[in-house]
């Protein structure tokens, strides 16, 4: 896990920033300790915000909309891996 | 190393604008995280990356220009970083969500009987098994015993160790690993035995080995001697005329397995008193060993 004051500096954004972010539901840093705490999805997502805020012109209703769809985009992935393993090992029991 | 103006498709004289502009349009098309199951546009828009870092930077631009520094003068640019794609793809990722397909799973019985079928075998997968080590007693591995291990986690788990265990051998307590992360059993906890030595006991297979001090006269004389065992005292007897390194058996006092039981071996050792002993020395002195008495005769 990484306390707030390491993810501000390893993903070079400022407090008002992030809080921005958090509240936007972009970032959702873990609540379960008395502090934030953050962890490299969380960094991760932080920089492809700051590219496609700053390397791709997309401003903030647009990063919005980005966001929600590379969401999807991923549990889409995901299910379909799922779903495809779950084919192989049907086939694997042949039956 | 490409040329970074081809890269780009601008042209050497594109303003600071165009270069962006650029950028910009290509990697809207290429970022990996916008192709998160596409390598190739990883590559490329690396390419995209340090071209545009070269040529966004004035100095580092001019400097090129005036072929001061070769185009991967530019590959020195910090890396991205790790995608987020990396990071996407993983079990348990907070962000991911089921919009994209909800209406096939509900629909479509292919797609949601695969998907039930791959959350039913992620939901009764088995929780992962746990190593643990245990040190033991020489004379509870030997016997058996229950020991109990305190978990790091938190927690006890009670441990029935067999008689005659051997060192290194493991364990497996079924159920007693980490739990599921669904509705699956538990995995198991696997315990390996570390047996620690003895004072004055080892064990060769299921044989117990002991050295017994013995003194001078009942070496000589013989006589009944209390013999340690793995089980306790027994009375021992000492054959006349017993020597250092005579060997004595205990049988069925070894180790006790499934198998039956080893014996225990008990080899002598005459050990001269410590400290000085006047009477001793005194009749030792007056004593002529008769001539068959020559120990090193064969040397």
């Amino acid at each position: 896990m990484i306390d707030e004051r390491d993810f501000l500096q390893r993903a070079h954004v400022d407090q008002t920033t992030l809080e921005v972010w958090i509240r936007e539901s972009w970032i959702c840093p873990a609540s379960t300790t008395p502090e934030r705490a953050f962890t490299d999805t969380d960094l991760a997502r932080a920089n492809l915000i700051l590219d496609l805020k700053h390397n791709m012109g997309v401003n903030d209703e647009g990063l919005d909309v980005i966001l929600h769809l590379i969401d999807q985009m991923h549990g889409l992935r995901r299910a379909l891996s799922d779903a495809l393993a779950s084919l192989r090992e049907h086939g694997k029991g042949g039956s | 190393m490409k040329d970074p103006y081809e890269v780009l498709g601008v042209a050497k004289t594109a303003t600071p604008e165009e270069v962006r502009k650029a950028y910009r349009q290509l990697a809207k098309k290429l970022h990996p995280d916008l192709n998160p199951g596409d390598k190739h546009s990883e590559e490329r828009f690396k390419e995209v990356a340090s071209a545009n870092d070269l040529l966004s930077d004035p100095e580092k631009r001019r400097r090129f220009d005036a072929g001061e520094i070769n185009a991967s003068g530019a590959e020195t640019a910090p890396p991205q970083g790790r995608y987020y794609r990396e990071y996407a793809g993983g079990a348990g990722n907070p962000y991911e969500s089921a919009g994209g397909y909800a209406d096939y799973a509900e629909a479509d019985d292919l797609f949601a009987d695969l998907l039930r079928r791959s959350r039913e075998q992620a939901r009764r997968a088995p929780g992962a098994d746990l190593h643990y080590e245990l040190h033991v007693p020489f004379l509870d591995a030997v016997n058996g015993a229950t020991k109990t291990i305190t978990l790091p986690q938190g927690g006890t788990l009670d441990v029935d160790i067999p008689s005659g265990v051997e060192d290194g051998q493991v364990m497996r307590l079924r159920g007693k690993g980490a739990p599921a992360p669904g509705e699956g059993p538990p995995g198991d906890a696997l315990v390996q035995v570390v047996v620690e030595p003895h004072r004055y006991f080892t064990r060769e297979g299921d044989d117990i080995h002991v050295e017994l001090p013995i003194t001078i006269k009942e070496a000589a004389l013989g006589g009944e001697v209390r013999a340690p065992t793995t089980t306790g005292g027994v009375m021992l007897k000492i054959p006349r005329r017993s020597n250092t390194g005579d060997t004595l058996r205990l049988k069925g006092k070894g180790v006790k397995t499934r198998k039956g039981a080893g014996d225990e071996f008990v080899r002598l050792k005459v050990v001269m008193p410590k400290e000085a002993d006047a009477e001793l020395d005194s009749f030792l002195a007056g004593w002529t060993p008769p001539a068959s008495y020559d120990p090193r005769k064969e040397m």
